[in-house]
């Protein structure tokens, strides 16, 4: 017995006795993501290590949990910020949810900056690729463009607790509802959870509700996949347009087929770019001003104005459009 | 009745002699010995990989304020798992999540945040634990009286709590906002400890010594053991099936109230991936799934190598895939090591035939 805790004795000795602290040359910044396994973060990491290349002297990286799960994410930030980091940039999945952990990063002195949550208020600044309103809107030109201006149309969002699919959802019917009167939206936001086959279930319904419905506007990335399926299969390919946010990559099968008539996306390459650029902006003490220009196409001209905390909201105009003729031009 | 009390008069016993033998028995606890270990490995390998970074202050801190969430659920499996006939918790972090959801809700509809918070942090932790404890009860009911069986009704309740969850929230995270107490218990320390983790351990104890010391523990390890003799010796298995998924349900609402403490926010599909988690907690402590035996230390220890593991792979930048994987490969070596002796590293002969033991 008394040979046991004499072993404990000695371990927990040897612990605190490696207490030594050592010195970091580089500034360390840390991107979080929602799940490191999406094709959308494992372009956003391309933009993190790309920022890492261009600028000797930092040190950066990508990280996240294997799941997309709030609670696993939470861990990361906290034991990534365990760690001598100077900024963490982060991408969250819940923005209510990581307020208390940001708080805690901030009272740490750790520069703070957050994509796709504009109502973080613990941050110092939240980068949107675009105003989301105006994104909806601008698919939904392209829907009507496809339509001809007329028919009924309706909308996907991935959730109704997704706060930037449901801004474009909204944005694009105050869109319809004011250029396009002959437009009619019918059963819109429908949920497919992030799930192409959910979308696909949800499409063939509406299908069968409204058959002579003539656009679908997808919310979710992968929405549009469910709903081309189920346009193949019902035989309606060139009879009703699809179109709405998604990866080309992703779509490449359904723009090839006409099935999906384009999509809209922002690179997600860029934006892990950025983050990882304001970060430094904001480690160097640089100001941050309206129409100021952040060295990334859709970056150029930033709107900023300030956001729900003491922080700042950052705001680009960074959105693409691919269809059948460019999508080769996007690698994810 | 004659095991019973025979299985009393062991516990009873409190001569010094027989406090001697139990000290030099408790650590020569296989598992816990085991545990102890991989602790101080994991520790020791990161301290020097981290170059002393990983054994700083703030570092132990943050990885001890993150241990109760899962901690308490794992608890819960751990009683539901020692009650026997397949007993076992699925609703814990479904329940945990409906109960801080509703708490939050109806205390800031009553209360006032900023004129009253420490009356805001009462009621919320009360109506946390009312919702916890009559989800256990719901559970219970079902368990004991209509016989369902534990994995199939608790799966069931866990998609009735989620559906709440999601219709009374609509889907979205509710805030708390800024409540003075609860940021207390959340975020700070007490003479270095986190307040949480704090608590958490004091819930452990107060388990453990329910498990160890009470009549209540004696006759659950007794049920789990062998339920026909149990009930033969006069054991009301209905109520204890009853009490004790209703501790569950108390536990998983402590878990909800500290989820709502640490993010001021409650969601429903928050730890989605803490179901498996705590059953591996428990099941890694050396809790038998068959039921009848665990102790509440192993399930602290055995939580704190998964935090020390999980916290190593995220300090170093691991991918988090690579952890999944890890957390498999040490499931399965500490089922292995049930058949390994530790003491003399020597394999135990595998029982021959057919064992009658049940």
């Amino acid at each position: 017995m008394i040979r046991k805790l004499t072993y404990m004795a000695i371990a927990a000795a040897c612990i605190s006795a490696i207490g030594a602290v050592s010195a970091q040359q580089n500034q360390v910044i840390v991107t979080v993501v929602k799940d490191t396994g999406e094709s959308w973060f494992i372009r956003m990491a391309e933009g993190v290590k790309a920022f890492g290349m261009a600028n000797p002297g930092v040190t950066t990286s990508e990280v996240g949990p294997g799941k997309a799960d709030a609670a696993q994410q939470l861990q990361v930030i906290e034991d990534t910020m365990a760690r001598k980091i100077d900024a963490l940039a982060v991408v969250p999945m819940d923005a209510s949810l990581v307020e208390g952990v940001l708080g805690r990063a901030l009272q740490r002195g750790i520069v703070v900056v957050t994509h796709e949550a504009s109502t973080e208020k613990n941050t110092m600044v939240d980068i949107e690729a675009f105003n989301n309103a105006a994104f909806g809107a601008h698919m939904n030109d392209r829907l009507a463009n496809c339509m001809g201006g007329k028919g009924k149309w309706t909308s996907f969002v991935g959730s109704l607790g997704s706060l930037t699919h449901v801004q474009w959802a909204d944005g694009a019917a105050a869109n319809a509802a004011k250029k396009y009167p002959d437009m009619v939206l019918v059963n819109p936001k429908n949920e497919s959870f992030n799930d192409a086959n959910t979308a696909y279930n949800k499409a063939k319904e509406i299908l069968r509700k409204y058959p002579d419905i003539k656009g679908f506007q997808g919310g979710s990335a992968v929405d549009v996949l469910g709903i081309a399926r189920a346009i193949e299969e019902a035989g309606l390919v060139g009879k009703v347009c699809v179109g709405g946010t998604g990866l080309p990559k992703d779509t490449a099968k359904y723009l090839e087929s006409g099935a999906v008539y384009g999509v809209s996306f922002w690179d997600p390459k860029d934006a892990g770019f950025v983050m990882n650029e304001m970060a430094m902006l904001l480690l160097d003490h640089k100001p941050i001003t309206d129409g100021m220009d952040l060295g990334v196409k859709g970056y150029d001209k930033v709107h900023v104005s300030k956001g729900p905390g003491k922080g700042l909201l950052v705001v680009g105009s960074a959105w693409l459009d691919a269809d059948k003729n460019n999508y080769k031009d996007y690698p994810f | 009745m004659g095991l019973y009390v025979a299985a009393r008069l062991v516990v009873a016993d409190h001569s010094h002699e027989q406090e001697v033998v139990r000290m030099r028995k408790a650590l020569s606890d296989g598992q816990l010995n085991f545990l102890l270990a991989i602790n101080f490995l994991v520790l020791i390998c990161a301290a020097v990989l981290s170059s002393g970074q990983f054994v700083n202050p703030y570092n132990l801190q943050s990885m001890a304020s993150q241990m109760p969430e899962l901690g308490l659920l794992g608890l819960g499996v751990t009683l539901a798992m020692i009650s026997g006939s397949g007993g076992i918790d699925l609703s814990g972090i479904a329940l945990a999540n409906l109960a801080a959801i509703v708490g939050i809700m109806l205390v800031s509809r009553i209360v006032d945040t900023n004129t009253s918070p420490f009356l805001f942090t009462c009621a919320l932790i009360i109506t946390t634990l009312a919702v916890g404890i009559l989800g256990g009860m719901l559970n219970g009911l079902l368990i004991s009286r209509i016989k369902l069986t534990p994995i199939l009704c608790t799966l069931g309740t866990q998609l009735l709590f989620t559906g709440l969850a999601v219709v009374l929230s609509n889907g979205s995270a509710i805030r708390m906002g800024y409540v003075g107490p609860m940021d207390v218990i959340g975020n700070d320390t007490v003479a270095g400890v986190p307040i949480d983790f704090a608590v958490f351990v004091a819930i452990a104890a107060f388990t453990g010594a329910i498990l160890r010391f009470s009549p209540f523990g004696l006759r659950l390890l007794l049920i789990g053991t062998n339920a026909k003799a149990a009930r033969y010796a006069g054991i009301a298995e209905e109520r204890m099936l009853f009490t004790t998924y209703t501790l569950c349900g108390a536990l998983a609402a402590m878990a909800g109230a500290i989820i709502v403490a640490r993010n001021s926010a409650a969601k429903w599909d928050y730890g989605s991936s803490y179901v498996l988690i705590a059953i591996l907690i428990a099941v890694m402590a050396g809790v038998r799934p068959e039921g009848g035996s665990g102790r509440v230390i192993c399930v602290v220890f055995s939580m704190m190598a998964l935090q020390f593991l999980s916290s190593t792979f995220n300090f170093f930048g691991f991918s988090n895939y690579f952890r999944d994987c890890a957390w498999g490969l040490l499931l399965l070596l500490f089922l292995a090591s049930s058949r390994l002796r530790v003491g003399n590293l020597s394999f135990r002969r595998a029982r021959p035939g057919i064992s009658l033991q049940r």
